[in-house]
């Protein structure tokens, strides 16, 4: 029981106090390719709180599709996610300047899987396979298995390279880290 | 003052304070500097402990949040178990066992 509370004890303070949590964000995230693409998919992330307002990674992320969308990468922009954070990110798209028709917002969405199923019937229908694909560095790998598994080609957009820098940050990063694997797993044990 | 330097000023102030408490407790406090080893090695086996709770609340977490899932077609995202207050719940259930077991002697 000691050795497990040492391993417990040095985990926490190299989580903490050195950038290994922001390496492994980094390595899970590989490298982004920011090219044109049919379409910028933007997967949802934290919904929205109770008045509305997206949370932090969820805003983040549609601010990525927006700038991607702005650099003109792709004509259309998709925006995922529960139903209030699906509203949200496209009152937030069309307020700067995304046009109302180059959006296409999906109905409510839980999981990753869900969210794979629901973009391929919007847009592959319509011939557009080569998406740019903005998530979180960690979920790259899981979401872009999930996209590839429904017939898109991925070009990986992550939101950041490294991530935070203050010790509450990195371990919340490892913890988040420690989840995404085990969906990732979960996710490979059950074929996507 | 870079951000890396800035991220280890928790470890100073804890590193500091530990030293006032060794001077205090050892010096005024009537407390055995040998028997601090062996505290050290009573503090890892609570954590040890905490952390084998830990473990214990995220495989039932994830059973639950699966089986609602599955039994009542009802979403419950496995985020839920992923909060931060479940590490410090553990840790406490560690000390309430501990204690409890030195109690029983």
């Amino acid at each position: 029981m000691r050795i497990l509370g040492l391993v417990a004890v040095l985990g926490v303070l190299l989580a903490a106090f050195t950038p290994l949590p922001n390496r492994l964000n980094a390595l899970m995230a590989g490298s982004p390719r920011l090219e044109p693409a049919d379409a910028i998919v933007v997967l949802g992330r934290g919904g929205a709180d109770s008045d509305g307002v997206l949370t932090n990674r969820s805003l983040r992320r549609v601010l990525h599709g927006i700038d991607l969308y702005r650099r003109a990468l792709a004509p259309v922009l998709v925006l995922s996610g529960t139903s209030e954070e699906a509203r949200a990110r496209a009152d937030l798209a069309r307020s700067l300047g995304v046009p109302t028709g180059a959006i296409r917002q999906l109905a409510s969405v839980h999981t990753t899987r869900e969210e794979g199923e629901q973009i391929g019937l919007v847009l592959l229908p319509d011939g557009l396979r080569r998406i740019l694909l903005v998530g979180d560095p960690i979920d790259i790998p899981r979401t872009r298995a999930v996209m590839e598994h429904v017939g898109f080609t991925v070009l990986p957009a992550p939101t950041a390279a490294t991530g935070p820098s203050v010790p509450e940050g990195r371990l919340n990063l490892l913890r988040d880290i420690a989840t995404e694997l085990v969906g990732l797993a979960y996710y490979r044990l059950t074929g996507w | 003052m870079t951000p890396d330097a800035r991220s280890l000023a928790p470890l100073v102030i804890f590193g500091l304070t530990s030293l006032g408490a060794y001077v205090a407790g050892a010096g005024f406090g009537g407390l055995r500097p040998s028997a601090l080893r062996e505290a050290t090695g009573d503090m890892l086996e609570t954590v040890g402990l905490g952390t084998l709770f830990l473990l214990g609340n995220l495989a039932v977490g994830t059973v639950l949040v699966l089986g609602v899932r599955e039994l009542t077609h009802h979403f419950v995202s496995i985020y839920v178990g992923s909060d931060v207050t479940l590490p410090m719940l553990s840790v406490v259930r560690a000390l309430v066992v501990r204690h409890w077991r030195e109690r029983s002697r």
